[in-house]
């Protein structure tokens, strides 16, 4: 069970309780393996879900962007496994693993796995869904600007974030630009802010759980 | 933290100064927040004005909406903000992307405006800065966000400031990479997808304008503020010396100054928007604050002006005269 934090509701006091701890202790084993582990569930659920791309025919446009994406992810979910200092600490694993829980309960993983990429209102879903994947799960703002991103840990995770601002570009035109008459742009807004609190509520539950840990 | 939900989405802002006070909006560039403008806040309330600062949708820590975000809803929100203050008319000021709201809220909303301050900005695109502003998009959706500050950092300062903070360089990056989410800043540039010169219709602005323009700003040069001299009756070009795009930045004591001083003029009825151009000092503290252009300001070779001649008229595709 993770002790709560009284008085931290918002994502935005997360957050900033989270910058506060980096810059006070540093980004020690523990947290370089939460880190690792939040991204490696992250990335693997969405290559698992673009796997299916290669199997589908679609235009071609959007079969580029998708396939670029799954490849991509493929290759980011093993850049952190690579260099960050595992911890022999159980409960950051066990922690991650309750994460991962419900990264994919939530996220409704699953759900996306037999889908077809169709204008759909589940492929709206997904599209959401992984669009606030790479804008949300950001630690690059928590951490000290003057702290040497050359380090290996730093160094991927920077890569990975700046990754995902390329990457992320597949969810946008797809979410602005694909014709699904079906799916009025009210219903859209929903869709994406549907999502965007699943992934913060994500987030969220990992700083809180961090901070407690600390 | 003030905040307005506006079509249910938050913007965040921030007021400054005595209630009573004439009220001063400031409108941000592109990757700025209302905290850029903290100093200029201070400045207004310690001269007995009041300061409207905040951040546009998809900036700081408003709402970055993800699908399609139509340019105009940041004017309109800033028309919210000031009925939330009850405030019936402001002075707006903006800088580059904000100049362009500055600009074309007095077209929309007359009646809201006493005067306006528009600052290294724009009424239409030539074939430059169209180019320019698609490199900044390009650079950033197949770069980084990183790519876009490191082509906006050249335009904006000048070769003395870059050196003075070059080591605090990579740091202030990361500053700004980290309170702007690329999506956002995305989005906001989208926003002007279909953008269209607005140049003829400048007429039909009756307020006082304070219009001004950096002396080495080559991202909105020259050209672009002669069009809004001409074109908008009450106003007045300032040239702001040794500066580049980002000038309310750089020299942040001088823009102050000139724009106490504009919004007391209007406020006392002294205002001279004789559609003249001046240089302001390059002292915040020298008095006058200004002196009129002695030479061709239109040209980068300082020619002189022939006496009684009159400015080149620079050529604009939307131009009705």
């Amino acid at each position: 069970m993770i002790a709560m934090l009284p008085g931290l509701a918002t994502i935005g006091e997360l957050k900033a309780a989270a910058k506060e701890h980096f810059r006070a202790r540093g980004l020690g084993g523990d947290d370089q393996c939460r880190i690792a582990l939040l991204i490696q569930a992250i990335k693997s659920a969405n290559a698992m879900i673009l796997a299916k791309v290669e199997l589908q025919a679609l235009d071609w446009w959007a079969y580029r962007l998708l396939h670029d994406q799954y490849f991509k992810e493929t290759e980011m979910a093993t850049l952190l496994g690579r260099t960050a200092r595992w911890t022999l600490n159980p409960a950051v694993y066990w922690d991650a693993a309750r994460i991962t829980m419900k990264l994919w309960q939530d996220g409704g993983i699953a759900r996306h796995l037999t889908a077809l990429f169709v204008p759909s209102h589940r492929f709206f879903e997904y599209l959401a869904l992984s669009h606030a994947f790479m804008a949300e799960i950001r630690f690059l703002p928590l951490l000290p600007t003057t702290w040497d991103l050359t380090t290996p840990f730093l160094f991927a995770l920077n890569e990975i974030e700046e990754e995902n601002g390329r990457q992320i570009q597949a969810q946008i035109r797809l979410l602005k630009d694909v014709k699904a008459p079906a799916i009025a742009p009210a219903e859209r807004e929903r869709i994406v802010e549907e999502q965007r609190r699943i992934v913060l509520d994500l987030f969220a539950e990992f700083l809180r759980s961090m901070l407690a840990a600390a | 933290m003030p905040v307005l939900s506006y079509k249910g989405l938050d913007a965040y802002y921030e007021v400054a100064g005595d209630e009573r006070a004439p009220l001063v909006a400031f409108v941000n560039g592109l990757t700025m927040r209302a905290g850029h403008w903290g100093p200029y806040a201070e400045a207004l309330a310690k001269a007995g004005l009041r300061a409207l600062t905040f951040d546009l949708f998809g900036q700081g820590m408003s709402a970055k909406p993800i699908l399609q975000l139509d340019f105009r809803e940041n004017e309109d929100l800033l028309i919210a903000l000031l009925d939330r203050l009850g405030v019936e008319k402001a002075y707006i000021c903006g800088i580059s992307y904000g100049g362009v709201i500055v600009l074309e809220l007095p077209i929309r909303f007359p009646e809201r405006i006493k005067g306006i301050i528009p600052m290294s900005t724009f009424s239409e695109l030539d074939a430059i800065l169209e180019r320019v502003s698609f490199n900044f998009y390009d650079d950033m959706v197949r770069g980084s966000f990183d790519m876009l500050l490191n082509w906006l950092t050249v335009y904006n300062f000048s070769p003395r400031k870059l050196a003075a903070v070059a080591a605090d360089f990579a740091s202030a990056k990361r500053s700004s990479a980290g309170a702007n989410d690329l999506y956002a800043i995305q989005n906001l540039m989208e926003s002007l997808k279909n953008f269209k010169g607005f140049t003829s219709e400048l007429a039909a602005i009756e307020c006082p304008a304070l219009i001004m323009n950096g002396e080495y700003d080559a991202l909105t040069p020259r050209h672009f503020h002669e069009l809004l001299r001409h074109k908008i009756k009450r106003s007045r070009l300032m040239l702001i010396q040794h500066a580049y795009h980002a000038f309310s930045l750089e020299f942040p004591e001088i823009t102050q100054r000139l724009l106490i001083d504009f919004v007391r003029q209007v406020e006392s009825g002294r205002w001279k928007g004789d559609q003249t151009v001046w240089v302001a000092e390059d002292r915040a503290d020298a008095r006058p604050l200004a002196f009129p252009c002695p030479g061709d300001h239109t040209r980068c070779i300082p020619f002189p002006k022939a006496p009684g001649a009159k400015t080149p008229k620079f050529y604009s595709p939307d131009d009705s005269e």
